[in-house]
């Protein structure tokens, strides 16, 4: 196998640099059919906002792709200077590049481990790859394969699990609470940026409707209009929390808009429905924790949300041990495979090729002795080249399955091949 | 005379299969497997069949106090099972198998005591008259109907504490959410009320015709009745007049079982006399 995955990714290179370097849909397409118009390769190229990696790679013959040719290219392709990028590069071969995309495609190598995106990502960069044709025998076996362990790290071990966004946690704390959303108002206060992305969370819920409100009415009337809500003026806060099931809120207010003193007092009395959940994602709180009792009233702030996010990380991290031996298994599984393929048809050819001259000499034998011999005796003869034969290839075949095994069969499969006159 | 195998069938059978139905549950409470809940619910559903099959040939009577139970139990046997195939995420049978396996231990109880006498009760005996018959199966579904307040109550109290504690919601047991178990609690509160009530006047009027003694009016099993249906007249003015709901309304729902199994733990007022 003759494999390069070269790139760089969060790890070795900040932000700033990745954005430098990634590859819009058709700058991809263009530079992965130029990469292997150049070097006579199979290409892939995979590009998302955490990494940027080349796979190139030939079915047959070395790869002459290195860590300073790549450096090159993606300089050339971004105009950025090849030995700026150089020192961005990380690269692995063979075996290893095949570990690497799957600990790409299973999210192991992820800056989120687990997050469910990359193997979608490597998906549809194959599929674009296949459709413009930078693909061929060893890239359209190694990206399904890697894609298949993906699937199987995440359905044998807990990797996945959980949900490790502030956003999808605060609708969870939300789902232990209500179950039907059709009869439920969701009231947001604020319009902070964090505040859109758990609303655009809620709103997958279906909520019967969404009440805005702000310091700023026109900030209120613009959120509304984004959420398809309506906007409450800011002096209504209180009707609007008694009404309310669900509050998301982002001030950026100083001090807590909501005391336990004021909601005791003017909100709770006014309340008729069920629990309220509050989730607080600003900073500085604008609810009094205190108003939190689990049963009426739920108010889960920001630092409840991480906590619950680092819990689900460190209970993801205790499955990447099992995860990494799945990778390792299945590498071999690919490895073996890949050379099994590849010596195949020489050792069928050679074996052809070797039953050629056997029929050549026996069958001429047999004739020269038709009369002599009973059928018995014929059998026996034809038995006893074959089992030459197979002694003889026995050697070679054996060699060159080791050597597949060990990883370097190259040089012995061109030995056999000219040893034996194979074409 | 010829004993076939299902005579065999004692408590010790259902009663096991149930305790092994909840041991694999609780497992697969910390080692979520598919094949823990296969286990679990061919040990229910073991338990189930043979549960069935011993209501079925011995017809514990429902005066009795060990048959009342015994029969609750079946009911909330089989709304376990339907529970843990219709909620196959929620840690269903954890809740409510104990209930099961603490109405099947009662009823033990009572029937190697006192009543011992009372498994040889010939035919389904629900009383003298129809009117008796009505009356034992209003008050056995208005008591599974507490019973399943219970049951929600109880999980709503775990699910209330998990929030109050702020405990990761996908991490530990998985329960519904406060929403559907106040539902299932107020649907099941309601249902049971007019049952009882109606269950209730019955007695009374059998009680009257036919029994009418003091001793009787004061049974233990007559003033926990009054007292069950007390509380569950309370729950109703909470819950609707008074605009209570959550915590408050899930421990009266609590002490509403209580008195529940007291009241079927007791001897009937009627059984008594006819022995």
């Amino acid at each position: 196998m003759n494999l390069r995955a070269i790139g760089c990714n969060f790890q070795t290179a900040n932000v700033e640099l990745r954005e430098k370097l990634a590859f819009t849909p058709e700058r991809q397409a263009f530079a992965a059919s130029e990469l292997s118009a150049r070097f006579g390769c199979e290409t892939v190229i995979l590009s998302t906002c955490n990494r940027v990696e080349l796979y190139v790679g030939r079915a047959q013959g070395g790869s002459p792709f290195d860590l300073d040719l790549a450096a090159e290219f993606l300089g050339e392709t971004h105009g950025l200077p090849g030995e700026r990028v150089r020192p961005l590069l990380y690269g692995h071969s063979d075996a290893t590049a095949v570990a690497h995309l799957c600990r790409v495609a299973a999210s192991l190598d992820s800056l989120i481990v687990g997050e469910g995106q990359i193997a979608g990502q490597v998906k549809q960069t194959f599929e674009s790859a296949r459709k413009q044709g930078t693909t061929g025998p060893l890239m359209n076996a190694l990206f399904p394969h890697a894609l298949r362990t993906a699937k199987r790290i995440r359905t044998e071990t807990g990797i996945s699990s959980g949900h490790v966004s502030v956003s999808s946690v605060a609708v969870d704390y939300v789902r232990q609470v209500f179950d039907y959303f059709e009869d439920k108002t969701v009231l947001v206060i604020g319009a902070g940026k964090m505040g859109k992305l758990t609303l655009k969370h809620l709103q997958e819920l279906k909520p019967g409707r969404i009440l805005v409100t702000n310091r700023s009415p026109q900030k209120a009337v613009e959120l509304a209009s984004y959420c398809g809500g309506r906007a409450v003026p800011w002096e209504k806060l209180d009707d609007a929390l008694s009404e309310a099931d669900i509050v998301l809120s982002t001030t950026g207010a100083a001090e807590p808009i909501v005391s336990q003193k004021r909601y005791q007092e003017l909100i709770q009395p006014r309340r008729t429905g069920g629990t309220l959940v509050v989730l607080d994602i600003a900073v500085p709180r604008d609810f009094d924790p205190a108003i939190h009792d689990g049963d009426r009233v739920c108010v889960f702030n920001i630092d409840d949300l991480t906590r619950v996010r680092e819990q689900t990380l460190a209970q993801r991290r205790k499955h990447i041990a099992p995860a990494e031996a799945i990778v390792v298994a299945e590498v071999k599984a690919f490895v073996d495979d890949w050379q099994r393929r590849k010596n195949g048809p020489v050792i069928q050819q050679l074996r052809t090729e070797v039953d050629k001259v056997r029929a050549d000499v026996v069958l001429p034998l047999l004739a020269k002795l038709d009369g002599k011999l009973t059928h018995a005796e014929k059998e026996y003869i034809e038995g006893a080249f074959k089992l030459f034969q197979n002694k003889l290839l026995h050697g070679p075949i054996a060699a060159l399955q080791e050597a597949s095994r060990e990883g370097g069969s190259g040089s012995l499969l061109e030995a056999v091949k000219k040893l034996f006159r194979l074409g | 005379m010829t004993v076939t195998p299902l005579q065999g069938i004692t408590y010790t059978c259902f009663g096991l299969s149930y305790i092994l139905a909840l041991g694999f549950e609780i497992a697969r409470v910390r080692w979520p497997r598919a094949g823990l809940r296969s286990l679990g619910l061919i040990l229910g559903a073991v338990g189930l069949l043979t549960h069935t099959a011993y209501l079925a040939l011995h017809h514990p009577s429902p005066a009795a106090p060990y048959g009342s139970l015994l029969l609750l139990a079946w009911v909330l046997a089989v709304f376990y099972f339907y529970g843990t195939i219709h909620h196959a995420r929620q840690a269903w049978a954890v809740f409510v198998l104990p209930v099961v396996i603490g109405l099947v231990g009662l009823s033990l109880l009572l029937i190697t005591g006192d009543n011992a006498n009372d498994i040889h009760v010939p035919p389904w005996s629900f009383g003298d008259t129809l009117w008796g018959a009505i009356h034992g199966f209003l008050l056995l579904f208005a008591g599974v109907g507490v019973s399943v307040a219970f049951l929600a109550s109880v999980m709503y109290l775990v699910q209330a504490r998990r929030l109050r504690d702020k405990l990761n919601p996908l991490g530990g047991i998985k329960i519904l959410s406060l929403e559907r178990l106040e539902a299932m609690n107020r649907r099941s509160v309601n249902l049971a009320f007019p049952l009882l009530t109606v269950g209730l006047i019955l007695g009374g009027i059998l009680l009257k015709r036919e029994y009418d003694t003091i001793e009787n009016w004061w049974s233990l099993k007559v003033l926990g009745t009054v007292g069950l249906w007390s509380v569950s007249a309370l729950l109703l003015y909470m819950r609707y007049a008074a605009n209570v709901a959550g915590r408050r309304l899930a421990v009266l729902s609590i002490l509403a079982f209580a008195l529940l199994v007291a009241v079927l733990a007791t001897a009937h007022p009627f059984a008594e006399v006819a022995k």
